[in-house]
Order: C-alpha cells, then structure tokens, then sequence
C-alpha cells in the first residue's frame, strides 16, 4: 500500500521525468563529442596526408620509387596504410595498393573512396592521387597516399561504450533519490492529512505544518492555513451575526407577544383591539424586513446578481433619487444638493441594486442629520476612468472606531438605535458595492466635535472593455 | 370588523369576479381565499400545478393567483402554457423569492404582477383590484376624473378650471393616479410603478409625496380627491 502511494507521489513522477531528461541530455552531450572528435580526426587525417604528400613530391623520381617500395615494407602504417606509385594509365608500378581505387581522381584534397575487396566486406579509405615527375625520358607518374578510417571507428566505439557504461549509474542514482525524496514528501503530506482529517472533525484551531515556509508544499501549507484563519473568522461573524439577529428578533417579537397577551387577557373594547393589531402588524413588518435584508444581503453576496448588469447612467440615476427624496429632505428641515451630474457619467453595473445603494446612503444621510443641515450628492470621473460617487452629510457623524463595523452585518451604533430600520442598509450597500468591485470609504465632513457629519465615499472600477462587450454580447 | 369593509366602494364591479387560486400552501391559500370571499369575490382553489393549469383551461377566470412553486408543475409553466393557448386572463405570481432577477423572468413568463411572501392582504386585495381594473387608453392626450383634467401633451392640470402648478413628478404621481381611479393604489405599487423602485425603503417616502400632491390638488375649501386608505395605501376618488 505504502509502495504504491510511493509510486503516485508527485515527487517521484517528477523524479522519473528528471531522469528521462538526464539520460537524454547526457546522449546528446555524447553524440556531440563524438561528432567533434570525429570531425577533428578527419581533419587530422587530410593534414598528415597533405604534409606527407608535399615531403614525398619534392623528392627524385628514384628517390621517391625507392621510398613508396620502402614504406610499403617498412612503415609500421601509423600515419600511412597504403602507398603506390601509378603511371598515366592507372596501372600500379610500386607500391601495396595494388589496382586503382575505384572513382579516384587527381585532386590537391584527400578523397573518400569505398573500397570493395573480393570476398571481402567493404571499407572506405581515405587517399590522396597527385601527379610527380617519372624518371628521366618516361612519363609522368601518379603517386597515390592512402589512410585507414580505423581511428574514427574506435573513436565511435569508443564513446558509445563511455555512453552505456555512465548511464546505468546515474539512473540508480537518480531513482534512489526519487525514492527518497518522495518518501519524505509522502510523510509530510501525510502530516498535513492528518491535521486535516482533525479540521474535518471539527477543530476548527487545526493547522496544517507549514515550518518556516521555505519550500513550495510549506508555503501552501502556509496558504492554506491562512484559507483557514479567513473561514475561522468568517464563521466566527456568522455565528455573530446569527447572534444579532436572534437579538434583533426577539424584541418586536417579544412586543407583540406581550401586546396580545395583554389584550386576550382582559375584555377591551374594538377600538383597542385594533389597535394592538395594528401595532402588532407593525412589529411583526419590522420581523420581516429584517428578514428580508438578510435573504437580499445573501443573495447579492452569493453573486448571482450579475446577470443586471449593463452600461447605466449613474447622473441619470442620481438625478431620480434625489428628485425621489427631495420632498423628505424638505419636510425635515434638511436641503439636498445634487452636483456634477450635468453630463453623463457611464458605469457598468445594476441599475436597481445602484438604486438600492445611493437610496440608503440618502436615507441615511437624511435620518441622521437634524433639521436645518444639508446633504449632498455629487459623482464624477476621475482620469483614470474610475468613478466616484459622495454622499455628504452634516449629521451626527460615525466614530472613527465604528466605521469599519458599520457596513458589517447588523451592526448599529448606539446612536441609532431609536431610529428604526433594519439596521442592515449599510451592509445591504457594502454588499452590493463589493459585487460591482468598489469600495466605499467613510469620513468624518469636518471638524466639529458635536455634528461632525459624515462623507461616504465610494468608488467604482473604471469600465472596461470587457464589460462593454459582456453587455452588447 | 375586517378592514375590508371601511372601502366598500372598492369592491369589483358586478357581475362578481371570478378568482382561480392556485397555491399549494394550505395555511395561506385558506387566509387568501377567506379573506377575497369577504371582499366579495368568487374565488376557486387549486393546490397543484396540473390542477390548476386544468381548472384554468376549463373554465373562463377573470383573474388568477398562481404560486411560482407548485408540485406537479411549477407556476411558470403553468402561466405559459395558459398563454400558448391564447388565455389572456390577468396573472398575479406569488413567490417567497424576493429575487428581482426572478420577478423579471415571472413578468417574462406571461405573468401581470408579482408579489413576494409574505405580503400585507390590503397589498394583494389592491393589486387583484387594479389587475381587473385596466388603466384607462393610454393613448389618450386628455384623461378626465370627476373636476380634474389632466392635458398629456400640455403637461397642464386644471380642477374646475383652476390650474394645478405641479413639478414633474407630481405630474407623474397623478397621472399614474388618474388612470386608475377608484382604485387603492399601495405604497409598494406607487414606488415599483411611478419611480421604477425594486425595493422598498424604510422612510415614509411615498407618503411625503402624496402629502405634497394632495395640498396642490384639493385646495382649501374643495372635497378632497386624494385618500388615505389606512393600512393600505392611496386612491383618488371622486366624491358621491
């Protein structure tokens, strides 16, 4: 079992792939230095049959008859493995080649010429034919060199056994590691299955082993540890959140509940009854709009939302809001500006969840800001083509340590509690400007200690392209 | 001493409408049925999609109520296949999805309106109401109620002659109102319709609007045409 998860690991395929590429390296690294030597032996061989031809033609005819009959005798054949002398016609006067190699010509460069002896397997030779002087009154004679190919054969041969007798270690050597190395790798993964299967049964505090993260299964250990902290403190929230609203549940509901005890217990006249209904019909509406957030939170968060999206006008959109809460703002006491949105400014997203946004920063805006105060409302591009959008108020302001709880789930500041809402607008809003990929920033307006106000800055990712096309496509 | 009868005036127009329910909740369809039976409608229930799709091809409906998650067969296809036939009767989809992806693709399916779970009764009552009731031709230049006029292509309005200055949204608030009169118009339908809102904000908005309207449109000393019906929304009505 263990031997054939050694075989699957990662490590060890990559071992045998390493190997395949060691062993064709080292076959080309081979062949290449054969190819040179072979090429310098060639080389060699023209040369010294050249420099040996150049010795023997400045020499007598006798002179010359006398040493081809000589080395033919004599010479150990080192250098030379044939030499004769031939008259014009290609018939041998001295010498130990005894015929004309076939194709041979008379040439300043050594030739190759196959040689192929009866009852013999053919081999090739290297010869070099120039024509000297005869002796005096005769004709001119060919003199004829020959060279063996031997050295380069052995050289072949030579290399190839090199070739076959290295491989074989570095094979050994190289699977010996794999093994190695994978049977390490396999016991750390083990490890971190280990500390998986107890994540999977609910230790939540479970980290996978991830050393110093020095090398890459450390480093995703690392990664995934850190996955681990993210889903550790989102369910952290969650069960937060899950707190707060059973919280948040629970005081209409118990209101309604002691309202109707209370009108069940005594007689009362129609008058009262209907209005505990009433009142009761309220608390349960605040119950449901509660809930309602909370599925509409879920569903922006979940992402299936895009599917709205396309090219909007957001100065047409702010131009409809603020014509929507113009009378609100009126009747509370509070003027509401709109700036710069005297020409179009496009953005790609969802007309009615960015309804839903610039409607609650309003709202919001408007209830927490007493009478006599403004809000205002202004977009704009900037260069880069990302948008922004303020919505500024001169209210009551959020401390600087709640702005990052306010657009968590649920949150309320102690300020607001006596303003009713779901409590959930700001959330809804951070929601939806997440799955339009902008940020929203708050700010305190200004520096005044009792009505600081508040800027809620949001900014949203220039149009590409790409969504141009998703949308006409 | 059900609200229903604090507006009898709103009551469908005779002979009695005829309602098919199709909901496969027993607990809501019985409060439905009980209460348009109070409200003096003919109504008829069906819990599965193939029952009710049948009963609907059976019989001629003035409305029908069609839940969008049925057994058998689900609300949607029930609606289609109601309107490959050629029946054209007025649909009203009910859903516990609050999606507004979904409210499209129910309007896409051949429903009329659509309402999410839970709802106020006063919100369906008037939603059923204003389905039956068809606003007025719309391509009418003039629309007329009891003193008010209202010129489309002017964009004027006079009552008894007295001209009625209003900003464009105003105009736009009455002249969803006039095409619908007699008929209880919700905060919810006000905001979907007039301002293309797909939420409802927790601010009386739609109230402060209708506040401004009124005092532009009943003036001082003139019987009022904008109400207040309690718990349930606006209607513009004329007198006697």
């Amino acid at each position: 079992m263990f031997q054939a998860d050694l075989f699957r690991t990662a490590t060890f395929r990559l071992t045998l792939a390493f190997v395949v590429a060691i062993i064709s390296g080292m076959l080309l690294q081979f062949a290449l230095v054969y190819v040179q030597m072979n090429g310098y032996e060639l080389e060699r061989s023209n040369d010294l049959l050249q420099r040996e031809a150049a010795l023997l033609v400045r020499e007598t005819p006798e002179q010359l008859e006398y040493e081809v009959r000589e080395r033919s005798k004599t010479d150990l054949r080192v250098i030379l493995n044939g030499a004769a002398l031939f008259d014009l016609d290609h018939n041998m006067i001295v010498g130990d080649i005894k015929t004309w190699p076939q194709g041979l010509t008379l040439a300043s460069r050594p030739q190759r010429v196959w040689i192929d002896p009866p009852g013999d397997r053919a081999y090739e030779m290297r010869f070099l034919a120039m024509e000297v002087l005869g002796p005096p009154g005769s004709d001119h004679r060919i003199l004829v060199l020959a060279r063996s190919m031997h050295m380069a054969d052995e050289l072949r041969y030579i290399t190839k056994r090199a070739a076959l007798i290295s491989v074989v270690p570095i094979v050994v050597f190289a699977l010996l590691a794999g093994i190695f190395l994978s049977h390490r790798a396999l016991g750390r993964v083990k490890e971190m299955h280990e500390a998986i299967d107890l994540i999977m049964d609910g230790d939540v505090h479970e980290r996978l082993p991830a050393g110093r993260e020095q090398d890459d299964l450390e480093r995703l250990a690392g990664s995934v540890n850190r996955m681990l902290d993210r889903l550790e403190h989102l369910l952290d929230e969650i069960r937060n959140v899950g707190n707060d609203i059973a919280h948040d549940l629970r005081t209409p509901l118990a209101r309604v509940r002691a309202r109707l005890e209370r009108a069940a217990a005594t007689p009362h006249d129609a008058e009262y009854l209907n209005a505990t209904i009433a009142q009761a019909t309220l608390d349960l509406d605040q119950c449901f709009s509660i809930i309602t957030a909370l599925l509409r939170i879920g569903e922006i968060e979940n992402g299936r939302r895009r599917a709205g999206f396309a090219q909007m006008d957001l100065s047409a959109l702010i131009a409809d809001i603020a014509d929507l809460y113009e009378p609100i703002a009126e009747t509370e006491g509070i003027s509401l500006a709109v700036h710069g949105i005297n020409q179009p400014i496009t953005l790609y997203g969802d007309v009615d969840l960015l309804n839903e946004v610039l409607a609650n920063l309003i709202d919001n805006a408007i209830k927490f800001t007493p009478a006599g105060g403004s809000v205002s409302v202004a977009a704009g591009a900037h260069d880069d083509g990302k948008i922004w959008l303020k919505v500024t108020d001169t209210g009551i302001g959020i401390p600087e340590d709640e702005r990052e709880a306010v657009v968590g789930r649920f949150y309320r500041s102690d300020k607001s509690r006596h303003v009713p809402g779901s409590g959930l607008g700001l959330s809804l809003v951070s929601a939806i400007l997440r799955l339009h990929g902008a940020t929203l920033q708050i700010m305190a307006n200004r520096e005044d200690m009792k009505m600081p106000g508040s800027v809620f800055s949001v900014l949203f990712p220039a149009v590409s392209h790409n969504d141009i096309s998703v949308t006409f496509g | 001493m059900t609200p229903a009868h604090e507006h009898g005036a709103a009551r469908p127009t005779d002979p009695i409408a005829r309602i098919l329910l199709i909901e496969d909740d027993a607990s809501i369809a019985a409060e439905v049925v009980d209460e348009l039976k109070t409200r003096g409608y003919d109504v008829r229930h069906e819990n599965t999609g193939r029952k009710g799709l049948d009963e609907g091809r059976s019989r001629k409906y003035d409305l029908m109520i069609v839940d969008r998650m049925l057994p058998e067969l689900d609300g949607l296809s029930v609606i289609e296949a109601l309107r490959e036939q050629n029946i054209t009767v007025p649909v009203l989809v009910l859903s516990a999805l609050s999606a507004v992806d979904d409210r499209v693709s129910g309007l896409k399916a051949g429903g009329d309106d659509y309402l999410t779970k839970p709802f106020a009764m006063e919100e369906l009552a008037a939603r059923l109401e204003a389905l039956m009731r068809r606003p007025n031709d719309s391509r009418a230049t003039m629309i007329h109620v009891g003193p008010l006029s209202m010129d489309l292509i002017e964009r004027r309005v006079t009552r008894d002659g007295r001209d009625v200055e209003l900003l464009p949204r105003e105009f736009r608030l009455l002249e969803y109102m006039m095409r619908r009169p007699g008929t209880v118009l919700t905060r919810t339908m006000l905001l979907e319709d007039v301002w293309n809102y797909r939420f409802i904000p927790q601010t009386n908005l739609v109230d402060v609007h209708i506040g401004k309207l009124r005092r532009k449109v009943d003036g001082p000393g003139e019987a009022p045409l904008i109400h207040s019906i309690r718990g349930a929304g606006f209607s513009l009505r004329v007198p006697g």
